[in-house]
């Protein structure tokens, strides 16, 4: 229902590498439309340059981004700004900069020199900070808001830009339990209720087997595997992928697998294997 | 987080317009002050007489010919420089860059002392002509910071490096100009030593309408681009993200606050700090809508060198102090009182 507007993202043979260092490896990933694709994988694999890369904030040596069958780096930057938003993973803005002035940054690509501020963007604000819940706080400098609120007036602001494909370089960072859940429903929300395509990264991998369509393993700049949580979750491939002995057991509550790593010193394996049995 | 310290409490200004009026007012009454004060004092209504074109002969002469070109020389000048300050500090994201840090005005005051040296004969007199001094003043500028930008490479994108190489250059630019005023002629030493402080008694007309000539387009520019100035408060990768061309946008208003320098200096003379205090105190004032912004910032500018140079006249008359001077002792402590309150913010 929503492929005919969501655009289609394929990343080919990518090659990308910050001076000698290779950082992607002739990656190739498509990217479900209208899908939650979550990247996961060890420090250093190369999940947030891939973010990047698909944004065209970091250009390839090799290989392509195609949108929808067009390379993105015969795009024009303003172009690709009103086809795939990113929130980056530490945003920063002047912190007596208000609320609502930061959400509207997020219709910079819309506007032009002859047509500055036109009632559609104005919509489009409210729309952002009303779906984020921040439109009470609209006033308030964004030096006074708490990690929770701060995070949700920067998903307001990719929101604004109104993207059908919405990059997020780990939302949930800095923000606890319940600030992480609330932040990722929203996400969720955004891609039920109107068909967004969204790739975060994540690095709780229960949290990315909860809420990701595709799951997909980045290991050493490449793919390691890709395909559903459950399809995934397995404790050879977390073993394979993150080097860590982990047993994994099906969430009681949301029925997703849940992955339970044991401790490199103490935990010993049967007894990860009995709360397994138990379970 | 906050780059920049909340000096306010709610960062919407809706009295941004009625403070720009009453600015306006105060510099179009400080402005006929400083047409007004000298050796002798001409009453308000008589300035504005002569300036309407009602005056009678001796006070045109005085009005005309003595003072009102200090006065609009001050006004250029200040208002260029406070607009080159606004731009650098939104593009670097940090309000304690300023033209002086660029190394746009120690390379202006470099490109001067050279030209006086170079050009002068054994009897101390310039071989051609002094209006050549700006141009002068202008491709020291322009080299300055072509030099710094030469010089951070790949690393012009970012703000931090740019900085820090302008500093550089900037050091580099100033102990050459000391280096040549102290093998320079004696005469020539002090002409460059009164332009390096910074005095606009000496402009006249046609150095004016030179000024003028050039500030007009580089303003008009400036107000046009000032769009994509609001993206450029976000990081890197928001604002790329946003659709703005970081790179790009940032190597344009570096180089349009570069040539408002060159432009604000050439005939005036380094004058410290109003490119520093002006937008800081215009964004205290206005919040931080970049078009008041922009406004504010020239007309502040404006004002503290008209000021700074009534100033000096009330208080060191009859011997001309470079108004350069003032803006500086005032400056300083100001740049101290930011670097300071920053300190704060960022430990």
């Amino acid at each position: 229902m929503t492929d005919d507007r969501t655009h289609r993202i394929a990343v080919r043979d990518l090659t990308l590498a910050y001076g000698q260092t290779r950082v992607l490896d002739a990656l190739t990933l498509p990217i479900a439309p209208g899908k939650i694709t979550v990247l996961a994988g060890p420090n250093g694999c190369g999940k947030s340059t891939l973010l990047r890369a698909i944004r065209r904030l970091l250009k390839g040596t090799a290989g392509q981004v195609l949108l929808d069958d067009v390379d993105i780096a015969k795009m024009s930057g303003k172009d690709l700004a009103l086809k795939i938003g990113l929130l980056a993973q530490n945003p920063s803005a002047p912190g007596d900069m208000s609320v609502e002035e930061l959400v509207r940054l997020g219709r910079y690509p819309h506007q032009t020199m002859m047509q500055p501020w036109s009632p559609r963007d104005a919509e489009a604000v409210e729309r952002a900070m009303a779906g984020t819940g921040v439109a009470e706080l609209r006033t308030r400098p964004i030096s006074s808001l708490s990690g929770g609120q701060l995070q949700r007036v920067w998903i307001a602001l990719v929101l604004a830009q109104e993207t059908d494909v919405i990059c997020l370089d780990e939302p949930v960072n800095h923000l606890d339990i319940a600030h992480q859940l609330e932040c990722l429903d929203l996400v969720a929300r955004l891609n039920r209720e109107h068909g967004r395509t969204i790739v975060l990264v994540l690095h709780d991998l229960n949290l990315a087997a909860r809420y990701a369509d595709e799951l997909v393993f980045v290991r050493e700049g490449r793919i390691a595997a890709r395909g559903t949580p459950t399809e995934l979750m397995s404790a050879s491939l977390i073993g394979e992928v993150f080097g860590v002995h982990a047993t994994i057991i099906t969430d009681p509550v949301h029925g997703s697998p849940v992955c339970i790593p044991a401790s490199r010193s103490s935990a010993p394996k049967a007894a990860a294997e009995k709360v397994a049995e138990a379970v | 987080m906050t780059s920049i310290g909340a000096s306010a409490p709610v960062s919407s200004f809706p009295r941004a317009p009625v403070v720009l009026v009453a600015m306006l007012g105060l510099f179009v009454l400080l402005s006929l002050c400083g047409v007004a004060f000298g050796s002798t004092w001409i009453p308000l209504e008589e300035v504005a007489k002569v300036i309407a074109g009602f005056g009678e002969k001796t006070q045109n002469l005085i009005v005309l010919q003595l003072r009102l070109p200090r006065v609009v020389a001050a006004i250029l000048s200040g208002g260029a420089i406070a607009v080159a300050g606004y731009l650098l500090q939104k593009v670097t994201r940090n309000e304690l860059a300023s033209p002086g840090v660029l190394g746009v005005v120690d390379g202006a005051a470099l490109g001067v002392v050279i030209f006086l040296a170079a050009l002068s004969n054994e009897s101390n007199a310039l071989v051609t002509s002094i209006a050549f001094q700006p141009l002068a003043a202008a491709v020291g500028g322009l080299c300055a910071i072509a030099l710094v930008f030469a010089l951070a490479g790949n690393q012009a994108t970012s703000a931090v490096r740019l900085l820090l190489f302008g500093i550089a250059v900037a050091a580099v630019a100033k102990a050459l100009t000391m280096v040549m005023m102290l093998i320079g002629p004696i005469y020539r030493t002090t002409q460059a030593a009164r332009w390096i402080a910074g005095a606009v008694n000496e402009v006249n007309w046609s150095e004016i309408q030179v000024t003028f000539v050039a500030l007009v387009p580089l303003l008009a520019i400036t107000l046009l681009i000032a769009r994509r100035l609001p993206p450029a408060d976000l990081d890197e990768v928001s604002a790329q993200s946003v659709g703005l061309n970081v790179p790009v946008a940032r190597l344009l208003i570096f180089a349009l606050a570069a040539a408002l320098t060159a432009v604000g200096v050439a005939f005036v003379g380094g004058v410290g700090f109003i490119g520093l205090m002006a937008p800081h105190l215009a964004r205290m004032l206005l919040g931080r809508g970049v078009h008041v912004g922009l406004i504010g910032s020239f007309l502040i500018g404006a004002m503290m060198l008209v000021a700074a140079d009534l100033l000096v006249r009330v208080l060191f008359s009859p011997i001309e102090v470079p108004a350069g001077t003032v803006t500086a002792i005032l400056g300083a402590p100001y740049f101290l009182y930011l670097l300071m309150r920053k300190q704060s913010y960022d430990g």
